[in-house]
């Protein structure tokens, strides 16, 4: 009985095989590994369908790719690194272009978008972020930026000095005892270190060197020191010290808090008609030490295309990246998955403006947006760095100590000797 | 003694048992041994033979010590809680005459469930403004996970809470096979029920304790999921044990061969651990021998 069944299975899986051959005969087949947008599919399946009506011949095979941006990076090294032939086009998070360019797995992009395009139809950060070396390595596809998020019915105006957030989180902690002053993600993962590099930038440093991580500057001791006085003068609670991105909206959301470090994504959900705090919150700009709008982390995706294709799949490649990186797209992806266009002309779209101006309004954050440090050695020495930033926030170690081992790990990692 | 003539059937008798574990167990063991002398970074190519450098690296690397000593603690505290709590437990469900069947499938709960879903529970008792804690606590609950004293702590009451019913159940089968007459007999020379458990109980009991530290302490060497789920390692790397610093190291940071030595560190630790206690339960009375 058991072989039998066995046996049938076996035979059924080879049939199954064969028909998905035979499919594949005479067409063109293109893999994309992307991370579902969240919400209806549909928008997305009819923006590939009108790509394979327009290229008769080409059918685009849809991948899902786990969400969590460290568990996509692994899934896509581990394939990559291994000669895998099953995806031709793939999504990848703005931190890792420069390591998978220096690994050689992207293709160059430079015929179909040359470099002086992408600087001038896309945002500064992202272009900057794609264009190695004088070629493209990839097309952004939706943008991500660092916000300050505050409560309107507490704070007079969004501050615009680490100095004048403190005040004005105190001040508001007074007027609504039990509310806490200022939450971001402080637990030891991603979102710290993206927390820290804004606190960088805006105590004016650089995480970047001669292509190197810089970490022990005294300008990272400084905004480091920042953060863990945060804490340690009660404007942050402990509680951040675990908190990643959801920690610090629900609190902030239940109007735990009068400030807030978060994504965009976080506005519709405050939004929403049973938000507690809803039409009495503001989005602005970071705050800086000096008062110039702080630059907040860039996030986001782009689209690039696998140097190990086959030449018909990598040209079909080539032009669904296209398609799906085009203004139309750009407008479709805003309007259904609420995604910033990484085109700066989408920003002027009457449907936009008109139907989420939010994502409009957020032009001006979006163009001072920074890359994390662009470095081939960002994604591999991150590990390393969260644990030392976490250290020196939650108390540990002193942020001049943490940052000397975090400066001493991320040499070790690059290959550089101390 | 054996007729040398039994020895070959013998030996061809245990050669297909062998070779399945030479291949699901000592091959990888010795692959992980082989990249561990190597300095092999996926993303870049790189894979070179560096001889003993990855442990050389790991002698004076702070955080390596960091992740054993973090380690050995969470081994050392949360079996010895375990089988402080165990013991009364199994004493209790020994003694329980009705609804036994019912308490001993109670008591099992905490192990039944996955350990990820357990640490995510903890996760939320823990959270310091809305969690049950809190709740329960007239001055609000400490950020525990927040706090590098505390952390560790905090994974370690979870792992107590999760294992005690296993440790309580290896316990209570050895109890079930003391014979009774043995306490029967003592009562009658008018032993206390505290004298009964000093000399007769517990050393019956030594080779069902010895059992359960075994499988107790190679377990929680190798503990990664609670933490993984609590924690990921932080608040600065104080909740981080071996395994998980091995994990980091092999797919986060990409570095295969540095990975594998730690991997094949806390393999030795594991079977060092693992050789003194058997050798313990081999000893007089043990369960082994």
């Amino acid at each position: 009985m058991r072989p039998a069944l066995a046996l049938l299975l076996l035979a059924a899986a080879s049939a199954v095989g064969c028909r998905r051959e035979g499919r594949a005969a005479g067409e063109t087949r293109v893999v994309l590994r992307y991370q579902p947008l969240g919400g209806d599919p549909r928008p997305l399946q009819a923006l590939v369908a009108e790509f394979e009506r327009a290229n008769p011949g080409v059918r685009v095979e849809l991948q899902a790719i786990p969400n969590a941006s460290d568990l996509a990076h692994q899934l896509l090294v581990t394939a990559l690194g291994a000669g895998a032939e099953d995806l031709d086009a793939f999504v990848l998070d703005v931190v890792w272009v420069a390591e998978f360019t220096r690994a050689g797995w992207l293709d160059d992009l430079s015929d179909a978008f040359p470099p002086d395009r992408i600087r001038a139809d896309f945002l500064a950060g992202p272009a900057e972020a794609v264009v190695r070396e004088g070629r493209t390595r990839a097309v952004p596809w939706f943008v991500d930026v660092g916000l300050l998020y505050y409560r309107s019915d507490l704070v007079p105006s969004p501050p615009a000095t680490y100095a004048a957030l403190e005040a004005e989180a105190r001040a508001a902690m007074a007027r609504a005892p039990g509310t806490a002053g200022f939450v971001w993600q402080g637990r030891q993962y991603e979102g710290l270190s993206c927390v820290f590099y804004e606190a960088l930038w805006g105590h004016g440093g650089s995480a970047l060197r001669g292509g190197r991580l810089a970490l022990d500057t005294p300008e990272a001791v400084r905004a480091l020191a920042w953060l863990r006085g945060l804490v340690t003068h009660g404007v942050s609670p402990p509680s951040v010290l675990v908190a990643a991105e959801e920690d610090a909206r629900r609190a902030f959301q239940d109007g735990r808090a009068v400030f807030m470090r978060n994504w965009p994504y976080a506005w519709p959900l405050i939004q929403d008609p049973a938000s507690p705090v809803r039409g009495r919150v503001g989005v602005a700009a970071l705050p800086s030490e000096d008062g110039a709008p702080g630059a907040g982390v860039l996030g986001g995706w782009q689209l690039a295309v696998s140097a190990r294709a086959p030449p018909a799949r990598r040209a079909a490649a080539v032009r669904l990246v296209a398609h799906l990186s085009s203004p139309a797209a750009n407008l479709v992806l805003a309007l259904a998955y609420g995604r910033n266009p990484a085109r700066r002309a989408t920003y002027g779209e009457p449907r936009l403006l008109r139907e989420n101006p939010f994502i409009a309004g957020l032009l001006p954050e979006l163009e001072r947006a920074r890359p994390r440090p662009l470095t081939p050695y960002y994604m591999l020495s991150a590990d390393a760095v969260q644990g030392e930033l976490s250290a020196a926030v939650s108390g540990l170690r002193s942020p001049a100590e943490a940052l000397r081992r975090a400066q001493a790990q991320a040499d070790a990692i690059a290959g550089v000797a101390p | 003694m054996r007729a040398a003539g039994q020895r070959r059937p013998a030996a061809l008798l245990a050669a297909p048992a062998a070779a399945a574990l030479a291949l699901v167990a000592l091959l990888p063991l010795l692959a992980t041994a082989w990249l561990s002398l190597r300095r092999r970074v996926l993303v870049f190519g790189e894979d070179r033979f560096v001889g003993l450098a990855n442990y050389r690296a790991l002698a004076v690397d702070a955080r390596f010590w960091n992740a054993f000593a973090n380690t050995v603690y969470f081994t050392a505290v949360a079996v010895a809680v375990e089988l402080l709590l165990a013991l009364p437990l199994a004493l209790l469900l020994h003694r329980a005459q009705r609804g036994r069947g019912a308490l001993r499938a109670a008591v099992l709960l905490p192990w039944i469930l996955p350990t990820v879903v357990a640490a995510k529970l903890w996760a939320l008792i823990f959270q310091p403004e809305l969690g049950l804690l809190a709740r329960l606590l007239p001055g609000g609950a400490p950020a525990l996970l927040a706090s590098p004293r505390l952390a560790l702590h905090a994974a370690i009451l979870v792992d107590v809470w999760k294992t005690t019913p296993f440790v309580a159940l290896v316990l209570l089968a050895g109890l079930q096979a003391i014979p009774d007459d043995l306490a029967r007999a003592a009562r009658v020379d008018g032993a206390s029920p505290l004298r009964i458990l000093r000399s007769i109980t517990l050393p019956l009991l030594r080779p069902a304790i010895l059992l359960a530290l075994l499988f107790r302490s190679l377990d929680a060497f190798r503990v990664f999921d609670a933490v993984f789920v609590l924690t990921d390692g932080g608040p600065g790397n104080t909740t981080e044990p071996l395994s998980l610093y091995a994990y980091k190291t092999l797919l986060r940071a990409g570095s295969f061969g540095l990975g594998s030595a730690i991997s094949l560190v806390t393999f030795l630790c594991v079977a060092a651990l693992g050789l003194v206690q058997v050798r313990l339960l081999g000893g007089r009375g043990g369960a082994l021998r």
